[in-house]
């Protein structure tokens, strides 16, 4: 071993990129795309409900992404993927009879996925590019994608 | 000259670390520095002792050198 490198995610993207993400992420943590289209936040008085603004995003501007949103939902607990007016990506978490902190936590491990998704289909078309090949790929318990891969 | 592998973990957050094998000397972080441009910054570093030493091509390129001068 000679080089251990630590990198923070960035997500920058377009929307439908984004949509991808989300869709492929969601479903890992039981979670099922309820809506995706033109955004139309209507909001219950009696549920709970919180936002995450994340900071290192940006939902690049075009023709398919502004205005548009993705809803999943689970159990009642319904998130709602959005670009907000400074271009960085926002979920709104939403529930009946869960608390704030709840919503939260279950929003920050539902973006958790997100970026992980986000990253693994960054790195995996990176390596198609340059032709590298992956000789080996598992998930661990803890989610955590393992790739091997060797450049001949 | 060896088949250079390298090992990339993506956590659960979505953080990457990102471990070379087999490549000597600074060339190993040339790898890393495409991933950082795609992912993200660098959030730390750690080099081994793989990382000081030389490829087996350019030693044995700098001892001729040296008996020649």
């Amino acid at each position: 071993m000679s080089t251990v490198i630590v990198l923070a995610p960035l997500i920058v993207a377009g929307w439908p990129a984004i949509t991808a993400a989300v869709t492929a992420a969601v479903a890992t943590m039981g979670f099922s795309v309820a809506r995706a289209g033109v955004a139309n936040q209507q909001f219950a008085s009696t549920e709970s409900r919180t936002e995450i603004e994340v900071e290192n995003s940006e939902v690049l501007r075009g023709a398919a992404g502004t205005g548009q949103e993705i809803v999943v939902e689970r159990d009642g607990v319904r998130a709602t993927f959005t670009r907000d007016p400074r271009g960085a990506l926002k979920i709104c978490m939403e529930g009946k009879g869960h608390s704030k902190s709840d919503l939260k936590k279950i929003g920050e491990e539902l973006l958790g996925r997100v970026t992980q998704q986000y990253v693994y289909h960054r790195i995996v078309t990176e390596l198609k590019e340059r032709n590298m090949s992956i000789v080996d790929e598992e998930v661990a318990k803890d989610r955590t994608v393992k790739i091997r891969v060797r450049n001949f | 000259m060896a088949h250079e592998e390298f090992e990339i973990e993506i956590s659960p957050q979505g953080k990457v670390t990102f471990r070379t094998k087999g490549i000597k000397g600074p060339r190993c972080l040339d790898y890393a520095e495409v991933f950082a441009k795609i992912i993200g910054p660098e959030e730390s570093r750690q080099l081994t002792s793989e990382y000081y030493e030389q490829d087996a091509e350019v030693q044995q390129h700098n001892q001729m050198k040296q008996r020649r001068t």
